[in-house]
């Protein structure tokens, strides 16, 4: 139980000495083995799962939104492999038996090791808080500029059903179609109670709230269906609370509003 | 019964023959509440036109309220102030027979002022509302076994994902501070009971009225909007809204009995010596929690009433057409909701800071840490409320600021994993079943706090919010986190709280049955989330098929670990191994007194020296 | 060691039973929920006919359904429908539609409710019928104006790439209180008032559950009156199987 106990040894060792002792530890290697061990499994979570459970990437939000999950679990991985590295390696130290075994080894504090640990989650916290920022600032500066040539959709809830129009255009629908590449304002309201509109593949949403006009933007990029749902509970059928749309060409998005009786603008 | 009975007292069995509180009892006390109840209920209803939403929900609440007074004065809540009012204080022998002296197993059902009896009431209440809360749960995955199941109707799904939380909230925020914060604690700081003993009964008793209330809910049609009770779909439902809204402003008033009860106990009450750099952990980590809860909770009582307004009076409170707000309504509850959260982790995190010195026979790795741990997660939650409105499309101005506070948590949390994981290092943990909990607590609290990082990023939380990933992160912290330790926490009390050991073998096979039943429940959860499935939905498209049903398999076999759970508990307190004085080797004063605990708990109150870690060859 | 064994074994079997009647117990909460969540009514299955008919160059088999609104029980009553338990404005003989798939569904409906706004005026527009148009008393139109509506029918469902889309959305022209061959149902009106008659038809895919709604509030006076009948599965809202 004390090979590695430097508390016994004679002469009071350096810090330099003590820590390099420290690593050479078999707890602190087999920790680290450990450690590596879930470091990498959350980073193959991260590398391969999420981008494989969310779905298609089809607007500017969900690429951040997807790649700020993805870095933010190769980020803590690291820390997740440390935590679970250090309690795995005294979970296989464990002992069994009826009474309480012998005492360990006193420590009742380490004051450099709470400094440290605390200064490193403060960095952690750090890291989240300015990524955080930093895309707040990028997505609005954004929407100022895109406001100019943006569509406008007024979307609205009501208890079960979403409804489209598009005032420009003259036409409202219960579907959501969209052209590519064309920046897209929503402009969000409810009929009574609170919704939350949820396109699932262009990544963003807000609530819909009676009387108070939210709003939301971002930019398709890519071809194909999509889904709308509810992401607030409304009562009843706020399951079924769900419509479909696509993101079309610029052409065929044309197309389709001159077939709902709009024009084109 | 046997280990429910009181020692051998060698006081005359106290018997103030005359006295009415000798009359009384938990019996008398739900007659008195039928007969206030029904009897309000059909005087009221004779003069209102029952067919108008607004007179239906007045009859109702003013029953429940009624249900709730008439119960308390039949069980005779308020004979102590009411003798006191007329200058006919209580005798002292009627006061040993309120502390429920020589009374075997009635004084359980009476409304008895030893702690040790609130503690194992709580208890009991506690596992019968895990247990209803539980079973909802079950129905819940039953019917989201596969995309277009028909188990349930939607009204039904919606009534249960609402009062499975609700329930589960309820119990969760007295899982620990009821029976341990009531039982142990006193004990634990070398008290002679609590502060205020009638208050604690109280605290007890008005909680046990609630849970009628709630049950009512199912009879009145349901409620439809979840456990948070989003204005203003609350106003427009149906009449079992009454019953929630009734049974959170009488739970409001029963915690904030508790919080200054204990509160007060622990400011005062402590043992010579005790400072407050000599108090257990589990008892700093409770008072936080019930001390947080104060400020918090009157929030939410203030949010019912103005629904419970707004149901009956028509006042428009929430309703934006007349100057009102939604938004209102979710500031309100989430200046309760966050905090509660917390009011709810700290106590089990503190109950396993209390278990690891012990099993791992080294100190507490650095008390202040754990302390400044426990104080900044308090102190940053009343701040961070709006993270759960940064979708909600008010003032997106102010997301950055609560995306900080929120983020900043991170770091009296990373105190707390740093305090156990200290303890345990370079130790070798005795792996009895309580620290079986602390590991599961670190795998769950760590993924549980990661994926909280991920909702607290503003980007991040625009896919996230309101989908299952959120279900799953939430469960995670409130269930793999603060349910494991208090659960941890009973295994490890169990001796001190019914004299009996707790069954180790049919311990572990619950443990492992609900740990890994856990992982592949919210792993599906997760996994749902991520691919877009919103949460509370009674149907899901078919692309969520198996992530779904790998959820459910995860929940039923936590299902039958909590079934062995509650074998165990019931087995081994009735024929259990009789357990010694101090079972563990622990240091702290509950395991210096015998079983079963005398009535004031000390023959000599104890005086303290040194804080209660101090284990390990001395450096 | 044999007592020792033998507790063993009598506390491992009263595990095993007390975990069977643990199941037992939840599962009977189970059965007693399913069973509460039983059809409000028996389905009612549209009735096929031989005739198809061609659209777009398709051609569809037929099949048709009649329904009735009713305001109150009393009114059902004279059309012959004994009407679900409430005393509230409801659809009858049933909330749940049987359809056969890939077919032209005609809906009849006899209405016999008055009227306000809608809290959406989306919906006073017709959405999703063969033309766009529904037949109000022998008249097409493709919309009514959103303060004359009476109740509407909106079928939606969960888009999923297991099942074909489809949303209806058809409003009901209310009974005006001061038309007298019209009148609303009073006490003493007997069956002297004709109500309105709206058909319209639509396409079904494949098979597929859908549900429906109506849009107009019609609940009791809680927020936007959508409470009461609106919150509750048999009387303004249901299924629709396409089978
Ligand atoms: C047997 C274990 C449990 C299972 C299988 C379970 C399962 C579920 C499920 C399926 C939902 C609904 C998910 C959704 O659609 O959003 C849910 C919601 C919830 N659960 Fe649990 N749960 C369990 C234990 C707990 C515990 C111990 C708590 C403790 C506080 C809890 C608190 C909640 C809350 C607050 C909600 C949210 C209700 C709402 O959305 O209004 N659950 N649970
Ligand atoms: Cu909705
Ligand atoms: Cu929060
Ligand atoms: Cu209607």
């Amino acid at each position: 139980m004390s090979n590695h106990d430097h508390d016994e040894e004679q002469l009071p060792p350096t810090p330099g000495e003590r820590f390099t002792k420290v690593l050479k530890g078999k707890d602190v290697q087999q920790a680290f083995a450990l450690g590596i061990f879930f470091t990498l499994v959350f980073v193959v979570l991260g590398w391969k799962f999420y981008p494989k459970w969310m779905p298609t990437i089809m607007s500017t939000d969900m690429k951040s939104n997807e790649a700020l999950m993805v870095a933010f679990t190769y980020i803590s991985a690291p820390i997740c492999g440390l935590v679970l590295g250090m309690a795995a390696y005294t979970f296989l130290q464990r002992q069994r038996g009826d009474t309480p075994p012998e005492d360990g080894p006193g420590i009742r504090t380490n004051g450099p090791m709470v400094i440290v640990w605390t200064v490193v989650t403060s960095l952690f916290a750090l890291l989240a808080i300015i990524w955080g920022i930093v895309e707040l600032n990028v997505g609005s500066e954004a929407a100022a500029a895109e406001a100019k040539t943006a569509l406008v959709v007024n979307v609205t809830g009501s208890q079960w059903v979403w409804t489209f129009e598009y005032p420009a255009q003259g036409i409202e629908t219960n579907e959501l179609n969209l052209p590519i590449d064309r920046p897209v304002i929503f402009n969000v309201i409810s009929a009574d109670v609170n919704h939350s509109f949820w396109p699932v593949q262009l990544g963003v949403k807000v609530d819909a709230n009676r009387l108070e006009t939210t709003v939301v933007h971002t930019t398709p990029t890519r071809l194909g269906p999509i889904d709308v749902k509810c992401a607030e509970l409304c009562g009843l059928y706020h399951a079924y609370m769900e419509t479909g749309g696509n993101i079309m060409t610029t052409t065929n998005f044309d197309n389709w509003v001159t077939a709902q009786g709009g024009h084109n603008a | 019964m046997t280990t429910l009975d009181h020692p051998t007292s060698t006081r005359p069995i106290p018997n103030p023959e005359k006295s009415l509180i000798t009359k009384l009892h938990m019996g008398t006390g739900m007659v008195v509440g039928a007969i206030f109840a029904f009897g309000t209920y059909f005087w009221l209803r004779s003069g209102q036109d029952m067919t108008v939403a607004h007179n239906v929900n007045k009859v109702l609440l003013i029953s429940m309220f009624m249900w709730s007074l008439g119960f308390l004065i039949g069980i005779g809540a308020f004979i102590g102030p009411f003798r006191w009012l007329i200058g006919k204080d209580l005798t002292a022998e009627e006061q040993l027979y309120l502390a429920g002296d020589g009374q075997g197993v009635s004084r359980y059902f009476r409304y008895c002022t030893d702690h040790k009896v609130v503690g194992i009431q709580y208890l009991v209440g506690v596992m019968a509302m895990l247990g209803v809360g539980g079973t909802l749960a079950m129905m819940i995955r039953t019917n989201l076994i596969s995309p277009g199941s028909k188990f349930v109707t939607p009204v039904i799904y919606n009534s249960l994902v609402g009062l499975h939380g609700i329930t589960m909230i309820v119990a969760m925020i007295v899982v620990a501070t009821g029976p341990f914060g009531n039982f142990i604690l006193p004990i634990m700081i070398g008290a002679r009971d609590m502060a205020f003993p009638r208050l604690n009964a109280l605290s007890w008793w008005v909680l046990f009225t609630a849970i009628p209330v709630l049950c009512s809910a199912w009879f009145l049609g349901g409620i439809p909007t979840g456990w948070t009770a989003y204005a203003p779909l609350s106003v427009q439902a149906g009449p079992g809204m009454n019953a929630f809204v009734a049974t959170i402003i009488i739970f409001a008033v029963s915690t904030a009995v508790a919080g200054a009860n204990i509160t007060a106990t622990v400011v005062t009450m402590r043992a010579k010596g005790m400072k407050w750099n000599r108090v257990p952990i589990f008892v700093i980590g409770a008072t936080i929690s019930v001390a947080l809860a104060i400020p918090a909770f009157p929030t939410f009582m203030v949010s019912m009433i103005m629904t419970a307004l707004d149901r009956t009076a028509n006042t428009t409170y929430f309703d934006a057409q007349f100057g009102g707000s939604g938004w209102l309504y979710a500031h309100l509850f989430w200046i309760m909701g966050h905090p509660e959260v917390y009011v709810i982790l700290l106590p089990g995190v503190a109950a396993l800071m209390e278990i690891v010195p012990v099993f791992v026979r080294k100190p507490l790795f650095s008390y202040n840490a754990a302390i400044m741990g426990f104080a900044g997660i308090a102190g940053l939650s009343v701040l961070v409320w709006a993270h759960h409105m940064y979708m909600s499309g008010w003032l997106p101005m102010l997301n950055g600021p609560f995306m900080i506070t929120t983020e900043m948590i991170s770091i009296p949390t990373g105190l707390i994993f740093l305090v156990i994981l200290g303890t345990l290092w370079r130790g070798k943990p005795w792996m009895k079943l309580p620290m079986l909990g602390v590991y599961a607590f670190l795998w769950n609290m760590l993924i549980g706090g990661v994926t909280g990082v991920y909702l607290s990023d503003v980007p991040a939380d625009n896919y996230l919010h309101g989908s299952m990933y959120v279900t799953a992160h939430f469960h995670y912290t409130l269930m793999g986190a603060a349910l494991t330790g208090a659960l941890a926490g009973l295994a490890y009390w169990f001796p001190k709280m019914t004299g009996r050991m707790l069954h180790e073998r049919a311990g572990y096979i619950s443990f492992w049955f609900v740990q890994i039943g856990f992982q592949v429940l919210f792993l599906g959860m997760f996994i749902a989330g991520a691919e877009g499935q919103p949460r509370r939905v009674a149907d899901f498209s078919a692309m969520y098929k198996y992530s779904n049903m790998i959820s459910t398999m995860g929940a039923y076999t936590i299902g039958i670990g909590m079934i062995v759970m509650l074998w165990a508990v019931i087995h081994s307190w009735r024929k259990g191994a009789i357990a010694p004085i101090n079972p563990w080797g622990a240091k702290t004063l509950e395991w210096t007194v015998p079983f079963p605990v005398p009535l004031e708990n000390f023959d000599e109150l104890p005086v303290i020296t040194s804080d209660p870690y101090g284990y390990g060859r001395s450096k | 060691m044999t007592t020792s064994t033998e507790n063993r074994k009598r506390f491992s079997i009263g595990g095993l039973v007390f975990v069977l009647l643990g199941v037992a117990v939840v599962s009977l909460v189970g059965v007693l929920l399913h069973h509460l969540s039983a059809d409000p009514q028996k389905p009612l299955y549209a009735t096929k006919s031989s005739q198809t008919i061609s659209i777009d160059g398709k051609d569809y088999a037929k099949a048709s359904a009649v329904l009735g609104v009713y305001p109150d029980k009393a009114t059902a009553a004279e059309h012959g429908y004994k009407s679900n338990n409430k005393d509230w404005v409801q659809y009858g003989p049933s909330t749940h539609l049987v359809l056969p798939a890939h077919t032209y569904v005609t809906v009849t409906l006899h209405v016999y409710d008055s009227g306000e706004a809608l809290n959406h005026a989306y919906f006073g527009k017709v959405v999703g019928t063969v033309g766009g148009t529904m037949n109000i008393d022998g008249t097409d139109v493709t919309n009514i104006p959103y303060d004359q509506v009476q109740h509407t029918f909106t079928l939606h469902g969960l888009p999923t790439s297991t099942q074909d889309p489809l949303f209806v959305n058809v409003p009901l022209p209310r009974v005006a209180t001061d038309d007298k061959d019209n009148f609303l149902p009073t006490k003493d009106a007997g069956t002297n008032y004709k109500g309105h008659t709206v058909t319209f038809s639509f396409l079904t895919g494949g098979a597929g559950e859908y549900v429906w709604n109506c849009e107009y509030p019609c609940g009791d006076g809680t927020y936007r009156k959508f409470g009461a009948v609106m919150g509750q599965l048999g009387y303004m809202s249901g299924k629709v199987t396409v089978a």
